[in-house]
Parts: structure tokens; C-alpha cells; sequence
């Protein structure tokens, strides 16, 4: 039964967390993805990322069932040195 | 010949350091040649400014002319494409100037400088030129320039290198163009670069962003 609880809570707190795909403009090389990174690590509401540069791409993941606005994302990128082409959210 | 000349005029040697990063983040960045040498600290306070020290010097016949600046970088303007950025810095610093050359003159010294760079995945180009003034010293104005490839685009956590030609004019210590083929070389937060230049002088530089 405890299993049970534990494998609930688990799958409910994954499922609330929220996948954020944002495509950026100027981010060609890894000094670029790195800047990227460090701000949305210092994010309390992120839990990870990823960089994707062939794509120009940057994947986050929140934490549990919270969330960042798309002014933040564009907020942060912007203060990084680059432009937000797109997000998206699943 | 003229354009031959021309080219080598923009073919010049040192790290292309970038001058102003993300906001909060620091550069750290070391260029070394015989002749030439250029090593910088440098604190984005915003994503349009940089703050730092910065040491340079310039060796002619074995004397040094070394200086000690207090910088002030600007992005000036940046374009960012979909698949390349471009950049033009507006730099300046004031600081000590101490030159052997000069009779072994201590003075005040000022910097101006520009730089314009465009890259994509695989393809860089850079130009730059600093000047510093010295109300006892010579002047010193000093070109540079440099073009590269990348042959493979690796994914971010891989290693990625870049096949590039510098140069490096500064017409005060040297009449001549100093053209220097080398490797440069990325992971993560760390460039290093490689070269032996046209003079046979050898070109070892490193650059960190924290």
C-alpha cells in the first residue's frame, strides 16, 4: 500500500511538471548555450535543461507544479544576449 | 599585390575575447604571442556592458612596452539571425603605460578600440582595431583581424574545432603583417587556440566565461 502511495505521488508529480521548448535566435556556439544555461539555472522553478545547438534549441523542465511565464523565459534569454524566436509548452 | 596587402592588413593576431557576455557573467581570457601578449578580466554587468582590468604588452627588439588598463566595453549593436549572430563592441579604457622602447617612460595612456564579428555554426569572421594615445609615449595603434571554419557542427557537449587565419598589424612596433594559421578549439565554457605564425612566432590563447 505504501508502494502504491509513493508510485502515485511520483507519477503525479511528474505529470504536473511542465516541458518548455524554446527556439533562440543567435545562440551559434557554446559559449552562447552556456550563458543560456547558467541564467535558467539559477531559476528556482526550472528543474533541467537541456541545449540543443544544431537546433538553436533550448528544452527546460519545471519542477513539480510550478511554472514560468513566457515573459520570464523571454526576460532571461534576452538578458543572456539573445532573442526568443518561439516557446512552446506541452 | 594591393589587395594581397590589403587582405593581410585584416588578417591579425590575437583571442577574439568576447568583450561583453551574458549579464552576471565574468570572461576571463589570455592571448600570448613573442611579440604580443593580452590578458583581461572582464565583468558583464548587464548584457550591453562590461567592466574589468586588462594587461597588455607589445615587445619590439626584446624591450617591452606593457600597459595596465581599467575597461569599459559596450555592445553597441547586435543582430541575432536564425542561424548566425553579428556584433559590433565599442571599447575604451585609461589606465599606465610603461614603455622601453620610449626611453623608459611611465605615463597616463587611453584606449579606444572597436571590434565587429559575424559567426554562424561553422563560419567566423572578426575585425578590430584599438588605439592608445599617451601624452609622453608614441602612440600605438594596432589591427586586427581573422577569419575561420568549423568543419564539423558538434552538439553542445561535444568537443568542436574551428580551422582560422588571424593576423595583426601594429604598424609602431612592427612594419609588417603578422599572419598566423591556428586551431581553435570549444567545450562547454573553455575555448583554446593554437598557431604558429608566418614571423614563427607561436600563439597560445585560453578564455573561460564564469
Amino acid at each position: 500500500m505504501k508502494k502504491f502511495l509513493i508510485a502515485c505521488l511520483l507519477i503525479s508529480g511528474s505529470a504536473m511538471a511542465k516541458d518548455i521548448t524554446i527556439k533562440v535566435n543567435g545562440m551559434v556556439c557554446s559559449l552562447c548555450a552556456q550563458g543560456i544555461e547558467k541564467k535558467f539555472k539559477d531559476v528556482s522553478e526550472v528543474s533541467s535543461i537541456k541545449v540543443d545547438l544544431d537546433n538553436k534549441v533550448v528544452f527546460l523542465t519545471t519542477k513539480g507544479d510550478l511554472d514560468i511565464n513566457d515573459e520570464s523565459i523571454t526576460k532571461i534569454i534576452t538578458g543572456a544576449g539573445y532573442n526568443v524566436a518561439s516557446i512552446e509548452r506541452k | 599585390m594591393k589587395f594581397l596587402t590589403l587582405i593581410a592588413l585584416f588578417m591579425t593576431g590575437s583571442l577574439y575575447a568576447h568583450p561583453v557576455i551574458f549579464e552576471g557573467g565574468t570572461v576571463i581570457s589570455s592571448s600570448n604571442m613573442e611579440s604580443y601578449s593580452d590578458n583581461q578580466i572582464l565583468y558583464s554587468y548587464s548584457s550591453k556592458w562590461a567592466a574589468g582590468v586588462n594587461h597588455w604588452r607589445f615587445t619590439k627588439n626584446e624591450d617591452n612596452t606593457e600597459m595596465g588598463l581599467a575597461r569599459l566595453n559596450h555592445l553597441f549593436w547586435r543582430k541575432n539571425g536564425e542561424d548566425f549572430q553579428s556584433n559590433i563592441y565599442l571599447l575604451g579604457g585609461i589606465g599606465v603605460i610603461d614603455s622601453e622602447i620610449d626611453k623608459r617612460t611611465t605615463d597616463d595612456v587611453y584606449m579606444v578600440g572597436i571590434e565587429a564579428d559575424w559567426e554562424t555554426r561553422n563560419l567566423f569572421a572578426a575585425l578590430k582595431h584599438y588605439q592608445f594615445t599617451s601624452p609622453r609615449v608614441t602612440d600605438l595603434a594596432m589591427t586586427q583581424a581573422r577569419v575561420g571554419f568549423s568543419p564539423k557542427e558538434t552538439p553542445y557537449d561535444q568537443l568542436q574545432t574551428w580551422f582560422m587565419v588571424q593576423g595583426m598589424y601594429a604598424g609602431d612596433i612592427d612594419r609588417t603583417v603578422s599572419i598566423t594559421p591556428l586551431l581553435r578549439f570549444f567545450y562547454h565554457n573553455v575555448l583554446w587556440e593554437m598557431g604558429a605564425s608566418t614571423r614563427g612566432e607561436w600563439l597560445l590563447n585560453l578564455m573561460v566565461h564564469i
